[in-house]
């Protein structure tokens, strides 16, 4: 079991995300954190402060600190700078010596910093996540490295991505992208569900991460290794080797106090622990400089300012941190499994023990004569790209099951598995084949217990009386219901917005009496349920989907089968994969084309684009290949047309007024067809015309800006000298001066007040500007691939650099400068 | 005080076992044995030796076991075995041997048995029989369900003096088929238990724990009860299920030792005032149905051995396992490696029976004649109301583990996150149009078979909750449990009635029977028996838990008179009642007597609540202020005391904030409901004045609170 080896309480509140460790003199580490206030608390154990005989030292900052971040970013001093990130700037101090380095200011914030080796850059970097936009400063406070993401960075991390003895740059953004950069050369891009709150370096190509909505998982290369998610938050992730082994473990820090260590590898959790309040940082460092201490030790930091720090174990064969003991462990779970497994034998036991009775009443019914007809209907029936699946199918998992440090978890990408072993049939493109594979045979849908066709069938009525009641409680069905699902563009009408209609059915008369639908990111939370009233329920259900973004997403259904009034119900279980660009309806190619267009060439045969189309789009039949390709589509997001035309001699071309909808298809594309590096040419006349207004803007915006700083310096004499002279005349008695002097002092306060409040607004918008340059930058870049994608964003840079408007359209056009 | 350091040991698995089916025989050798029955008719008798499990012997019967008992001769060893399953009893020797086998001939399945001398008290639902020497003796029908049965020591105590432990929150002391007198308890008692083993000093004191978490000692005196002491349920622990009396700290002293139904073992030791004082918690994840201490595996090592609901037998026990503490591991022992080994094997086969059974299942589906039914799986579950906040809770239980759960309503209630839950919750977008108001799906962990969710109700609003439940079994099925919220969801059962309180009343007359009426009372109000009762006037009184006004319930064949100090009430009752009665074309005489001095009882009522949790809000919001003065002054004296006081409890101030989420919300509603409410009954609509008493809430004075409540007419 391991023990904390200290816990102090700092008595200051900590802000979540800002602890660091550094060690400012050269050889003592002292914990920093920002707490309220704008104050940044050093708590130095080593280093007592004479005049005050404490250890805990502020700093006053007076601004609102969103990140911090200590490190050797300057190789010959004696210590460790600490870097402290406001909304506004960044300011890098040398607490040893009391003095700035050097304070920069970052228009697009500083959500995140880190300090570290990048690339083959030979000196550390401070490297600054803000608004869409990274900037690494070296220790002169150049801005020595510039690039652009998609959205707001949340998260950074340094780790040697691709094994070639250099970091290269992860980060997290908003718009649920995890970017892998080589130095500006983005080598990877992976996508996750939410927010990317965290990311940490762990062994060798592994990284770990943390999501806005309780997942936290970790990537070997590109590849998820593992995913959990759980009810709260993940506030912190860290790599540790805790247990000794030589490997580090991901520790995470939750918001509801916990802090666990999983395995890199399973996420088996191998330690936990609880705090009161929330974690606010785990960092690590020799905290106690103790010369037998056999290395660092894991620090935790909670919101509440309580400190627990752990040893690592020491490192041999079969040693557990938990409390718990490993046999009883062991016999509980295999009882468990065995429980299980007798739970269920006892499920087919009953089963056919009722199979029997129930076959005596559908024999009886069968007599009815009307068997046939039912099982010629049904053999052929359903709806186009179905797949049914019974329930008894291997189990789907959702994929993120498990979480909250609790031990439960599945590794690896489980969301397929369902589809995987459950049919084991392969998915066709547009999901055609039916998976039914395991259960398939058309048939009777009749239903002992005597539901509403009493007309019909007399004689079965008088089989199954017996067997009526028993039937209808125990949600009996017969064993040959099949589910069905189709997925259809539903263009919607005046009331109703479009959407994507996922629409389940059972093949016979039994009800679906509620659905229960698990995706990632389409709907608030991580379900959608389907529960028609009463009165309503019949053999299908019809779901709308509206997928925000175009990216495929994975439905695991859930469907609960049974008999109207029943209490019991069977659980069908499937997933089907809503395809990438489903918001999208198929029309003719009547209409003139959009404005703006993106052209390039491919070495492909048209065959291939029309497979592409295939798997992407929701068709309602696929598209066959004659010769050339040309289709349009209407976005039901609002964006207009979408026009897509290949030539037989590969001269594609993408119509579309979105530019952000171009760079999506081309990088969809590209992935499909494998295509490494892609130069295009692009026109779009009302995106450039909004880049020129934002550029005229912004230039605006600095300009007044500029002004009112001047403004503000004037005032700021003003009230230095009327201070002066009004205390003069407080000394020298004169009241009625006094009285005046402060008199327009106040209203000067208030007109620097409204002033500052101007400023506010007027950074805000500069904020707003810079973001949108930031992201038209970035579009400009995904309707490229490879590395001439990378080429728009150094180019683009170097054009607003030198102020160069008619370059930086140019780049944006055409790619080159 | 020595910690107490305990370590689990699982013992071995039977199926599900209902509350009190686990003794401890009396010590004979070196170790007790252990008899346990379960759900399935089961009963076993075992013993240890070196870890291993051995069986001494086995019984089984057709029903379920729903208790078992210990016996003996009056002054001696209690080491007979009864057991109860559907109307049978049974008794053992600790050999095993049957020696006796006696239908009770009484229509309900027996529920509970209490054994003394040759006397046997059995319990069904309502009835209580007690038989002597197999014969009837007396017989007492309780108006409301029993949960438990016990009697006094017949050494000390010359009569039979049965207690029965009953839903309505009352223990009804008997004397021969009569009452002698019923003792309120604050909670509904689940379970009784001898104070001490043997009713203390005097015998006649008795333990009980009710279901929403409490425990207290009562004196049985001839005349009337004593309570020694309440234990409050501060923690929200799940409610109590099993007790037992036991020096577990080896102190000379015996111990309480509770079992509860959130997995909660917990001892507490007495004080010199013997006043029960908290020492340990072990927390489990299922159920705990009972509860013994003894010494069962190793001769010298105490522990207390548990039976939870999912059929696992296990101790905590006061021997150290693991012989160094540390990381350093222990030798593997031989006999659970053993052990492990069995299992595993054992599994195998399984495993190829199971997927043989599968095959079979899915060849089945191509056959069109066969049918899919899968047997119901039992849910262990739990719908109550919370005296202290309010709010029902909703516990479910499974024997496996739970995939997910769909809760849907079709009334607008809250759900309410329970902290220690891991599953992960997610609500979906409902239309009402459907008849959903609520639709949230938990997806819980691995090995999750408990999981407990916190519903607020609003009075007046009425309708059914339902669960889908989904356990983690193949082939998948789901099973349906609805739960009705009532129109007067909040009101709890009390047994007294303050007179002198304000009125108003609402009188119905008409064309109805007494159970019609009891049945339309059951629709309306939690807590009436199922059964209407045999008084004529029947009478009920109720409490709200959240404004603590009061509600009388009197009726007979052809009326029914309701009185409350809270005009809603009163109105909710009204509308239901008559749409009730429109429903079964029943003609009803409606008439209300309406006392304006009730509204302004009740708004102060409200308003020591409303004051503090203004207080408490406002305090709240301060917090982080001051926290940042405090943090820039090494010196706080200048402060005023108060803000030093808000300072200084700033923690508890916070924990208190967060324990009553939008209380302050729920009694504004409650005013508004007042307001509109009182109007009503004139026969004005004032809703459009409500925005306007809100206005007048957000800067709160009672007194402009009553004028406007008294001058806006």
């Amino acid at each position: 079991m391991l023990v904390p080896i200290f816990t102090l309480k700092l008595n200051h509140k900590v802000v979540p995300q800002t602890v660091a460790v550094g060690k400012y003199d050269g050889r003592h580490p002292a914990l920093t954190c920002a707490t309220t206030g704008g104050k940044v608390l050093v708590h130095s154990p080593h280093t007592k402060r004479q005049e005050y005989n404490q250890d805990i030292s502020l700093l006053n900052i007076n601004q609102q600190i969103t990140s911090l971040a200590a490190g050797r970013l300057d190789p010959e001093a004696d210590g460790d700078l600490l870097v402290v990130g406001s909304p506004t700037n960044i300011l890098v101090y040398d607490i040893n010596n009391n003095r700035d380095v050097f304070y920069k200011d970052c228009p697009d914030g500083a959500n995140t910093v880190i300090i570290g080796m990048l690339g083959s850059f030979t000196s550390p970097l401070t490297l600054v996540g803000g608004n869409c936009s990274i900037q690494g400063y070296n220790k002169l406070g150049e801005d020595t490295f510039w690039t652009v993401t998609g959205d707001n960075v949340r998260s950074l991390c340094l780790a040697d991505f691709d094994g070639d003895g250099m970091n290269e740059l992860i980060v997290g953004s908003e718009d649920y992208d995890i970017r892998i950069f080589r130095e500006d050369e983005i080598i990877a891009e992976m996508t996750e569900t939410e927010v990317i709150t965290n990311l940490c370096r762990l062994n060798e190509y592994r990284f770990g991460y943390a999501l806005s909505n309780g997942t936290v998982g970790v990537y070997d290369g590109s590849i998820r290794a593992w995913r959990i998610k759980s009810k709260n938050r993940a506030v912190t992730t860290h790599g540790f080797d805790l247990n000794g082994d030589g490997v580090l473990e991901l520790i995470t820090g939750w918001s509801n106090g916990k802090i666990d260590a999983r395995s890199d590898k399973t996420g088996e959790v191998i330690f936990k622990d609880n705090f009161d309040h929330s974690i606010a940082g785990i960092v690590q460092a020799d905290y106690r400089l103790d010369s037998n201490a056999k290395g660092d030790q894991l620090i935790c930091v909670s919101v509440e300012g309580e400190v627990k720090g752990f040893n690592p174990a020491t490192g041999e064969v079969g040693t557990t941190l938990m409390n718990t003991n490993v046999e009883q462990e062991t016999i509980r779970e295999l009882s468990l499994r065995k429980q299980n497994l007798m739970l269920e034998l006892k499920n087919y036991a009953e089963n056919s023990k009722l199979a029997l009775s129930g076959e005596a009443a559908v024999l009886a019914a069968a007599l009815s004569g009307d068997l046939g007809r039912k099982n010629g209907a049904q053999g052929k029936g359903g709806f186009p790209g179905l797949k049914g699946l019974m329930p008894g199918g291997n189990s789907s998992g959702f994929d993120t099951s498990g979480g909250g440090g609790d031990g439960a978890l599945r590794p690896g990408q489980t969301g397929l598995i369902a589809g995987q072993s459950s049919g084991g049939a392969p998915m066709g493109p547009g999901g055609q084949l039916a998976l039914a594979g395991l259960l398939g045979s058309p048939g009777h849908s009749l239903i002992p217990g005597g539901q509403s066709q009493s007309g019909e069938f007399p004689n079965f009525k008088l089989g199954a009386s017996s067997l009526g009641e028993s039937g209808r409680t125990m949600g009996m069905i017969p064993a040959n219901t099949q589910l069905e699902t189709s997925i259809l563009v539903n263009p919607g009408n005046q009331n109703v917005p479009p959407f994507v209609e996922l629409k389940i059915a059972t093949t016979n008369d039994t009800i679906i009496r509620a659905a229960l639908i698990f995706a990632e990111g389409i709907f608030e939370g991580e379900s959608h349920v389907i529960h028609p009233s009463a009165a309503a329920v019949s053999n299908s259900v019809s779901v709308p989907l509206i997928p925000p973004k175009d990216v495929p997403v994975d439905l695991h259904i859930k469907a609960m089968i049974g008999q109207k009034n029943s209490s019991h119900f069977h659980v069908f279980e499937l997933t089907r994969e809503l395809p990438r660009f489903s918001m999208f309806v198929l029309v003719d190619n009547e209409q003139p084309d959009p404005r703006s267009s993106v052209h390039f060439t491919l070495n492909e045969r048209p065959q291939r684009a029309f497979m592409w189309l295939n798997q992407n789009f929701l068709l309602s039949q696929n598209l066959v290949c004659e010769g050339d390709l040309h289709v349009t589509f209407f976005s039901l997001r609002g964006s207009g047309l979408l026009r897509i035309r290949m030539s037989q001699a590969g001269q594609f071309a993408i119509h579309t007024d979105d530019m952000d909808l171009a760079g999506n298809v081309i990088q969809s594309l590209a992935e499909f067809l494998k295509i490494e590096d892609l130069q295009t040419i692009v026109d779009f006349p009302v995106e450039t015309e909004t880049l020129k207004q934002i550029l005229i803007k912004v230039d605006e915006l600095h300009r007044v800006r500029t002004k009112l700083t001047a403004e503000m310096a004037d005032h700021s004499n003003l009230i230095r000298s009327m201070v002066v002279r009004a205390e003069d005349a407080r000394i020298m008695g004169d009241m009625k001066s006094m009285r005046r002097g402060y008199m327009e002092l106040s209203d000067l306060n208030r007109d620097l007040v409204a002033g500052y409040n101007i400023r506010c607004n007027n950074h805000q918008e500069l904020v707003l500007g810079l973001k949108q340059i930031n992201q038209i930058i970035q579009k400009a870049s995904r309707v490229r691939v490879g590395k001439y994608k990378n080429q728009v964003v150094t180019l683009c840079r170097t054009a607003i650099k030198n102020n160069n408007t008619s370059s930086l359209f140019k780049i944006i056009n055409t790619g080159v400068a | 005080m020595m910690q107490l350091d305990l370590t689990r040991v699982d013992y071995l698995q039977v199926g599900i076992t209902c509350q009190k089916t686990m003794q401890v025989l009396p010590l004979t050798s070196k170790t007790q044995k252990i008899v346990v029955g379960d759900n399935d008719g089961q009963l076993q008798c075992f013993g240890l030796r070196k870890g291993q499990v051995q069986t001494l012997f086995q019984a089984s019967k057709k029903n379920q076991i729903s208790r078992v008992v210990l016996g003996g001769q009056i002054g001696g060893v209690r080491d007979r075995i009864f057991t109860s399953a559907g109307t049978e009893v049974n008794a053992f020797t600790k050999k095993g041997k049957n020696f006796l086998t006696f239908d009770t001939g009484i229509t309900e399945p027996v529920q509970s048995i209490y054994v003394e001398g040759t006397d046997l008290l059995a319990c069904g639902n309502f009835g209580f029989n007690h038989y002597c020497d197999c014969k009837e003796s007396s017989y007492f029908l309780s108006s409301d369900k029993i949960n438990d049965v016990i009697c006094l020591p017949r050494e000390k105590w010359n009569g039979l003096t049965p207690v029965l432990a009953c839903q309505d929150r009352v223990l009804r002391v008997l004397q021969g088929s009569d009452v002698l007198y019923e003792a309120e308890v604050p909670g509904p008692p689940v379970v009784v238990e001898l104070f001490g083993n043997n009713g203390g000093d005097e015998g006649n004191e008795i333990l009980y724990g009710t279901s929403d978490g409490r425990i207290g000692l009562m004196q049985i005196g001839t005349l009337a009860p004593v309570h020694r002491w309440e234990l409050p349920n501060m923690k929200r622990a799940g409610g109590v299920l099993c007790l037992d009396s036991y020096d577990i700290t080896a102190d000379g002293v015996l111990d309480l030792l509770v079992g509860r139904d959130d997995g909660q073992v917990e001892v507490y030791s007495y004080d010199e005032a013997n006043e029960p004082v908290f020492r340990y918690c072990y927390t489990g994840s299922e159920s705990i149905t009972s509860v013994k201490g003894g010494v069962v595996a190793a001769a010298g090592f105490d522990e207390i051995v548990c039976a939870n609901y999912a059929g696992w037998v296990f101790a905590l026990t006061t021997e150290q396992l693991v012989k160094e503490v540390g990381l350093q591991k222990a030798a593997p022992d031989p006999v659970v490696t053993a052990k492990i080994s069995n299992l595993k094997s054992e599994l195998e086969g399984l495993q190829k029976q199971v997927s043989d059974e599968r095959a079979k299942y899915h060849e089945s589906a191509h056959s069109t004649k066969t049918v899919s039914a899968v047997p119901f799986f039992p849910i262990n579950d739990k719908f109550v109301l919370n005296k202290d906040d309010a709010s029902y809770s909703l516990s479910l239980e499974l024997q496996s583990p739970i995939d997910n759960i769909l809760l849907q309503s079709d009334v607008p209630v809250d759900l309410l996150d329970i902290e220690k839950n891991s599953a992960v919750v997610s609500y979906s977008a409902c239309n009402p149009e459907d008849g959903n108001f609520l639709l949230a799906t938990y997806r819980c962990q691995a090995n999750t078979t408990r999981l407990e969710m916190k519903i607020r109700s609003i009075e007046g609003q009425y309708g059914t909750l339902q669960v889908y439940v989904t356990p983690r079994i193949q082939p998948k099925t789901c099973q349906l449990k609805q739960y009705p919220i009532k129109p007067l969801s909040l009101h709890q059962r009390i047994h007294a009635f303050d007179e002198n309180r304000p009125h108003n009343t609402l009188t119905l007359k008409g064309q109805f029977s007494q159970a019609e009426v009891h049945s339309w009372l059951t629709f309306c109000l939690p807590e009436i028996p199922e059964r209407p009762p045999a008084m004529d006037p029947a009478v009920f009184y109720f409490a709200s838990t959240f404004l603590d006004t009061q509600l009388l319930c009197l009726y007979r064949k052809g009326e029914a008179v309701f009185k409350s100090d809270n005009i809603s009430s009163i109105s909710i009752l009204k509308d239901v009642l008559s749409k009730e009665a429109t429903k079964k074309k029943i003609r009803l005489d409606i008439s209300f007597d309406i006392n304006d001095d009730s509204v302004t009882h009740t708004l102060r009522l409200i308003h020591p609540k409303l004051e503090e949790q203004l207080l408490l809000a406002k305090k709240v919001q301060l917090i982080d202020a001051l926290k940042e003065l405090q943090v820039n002054e090494p010196d706080l004296s200048f402060m005023a005391p108060e803000y030093q006081e808000i300072l200084k409890e700033s923690e508890k101030l916070k924990a208190e904030f967060k324990r009553q989420p939008s209380h302050l919300e729920r009694l504004y509603g409650m005013i508004t409901d007042l307001y509109i409410d009182k109007f009503k009954f004139k026969g004005q609509n004032v809703k459009s004045k409500v925005p306007a008493l809100l206005e007048l809430l957000d800067t709160y004075e009672l007194d402009s609170l009553i004028a406007f409540f008294e001058n806006s007419a």
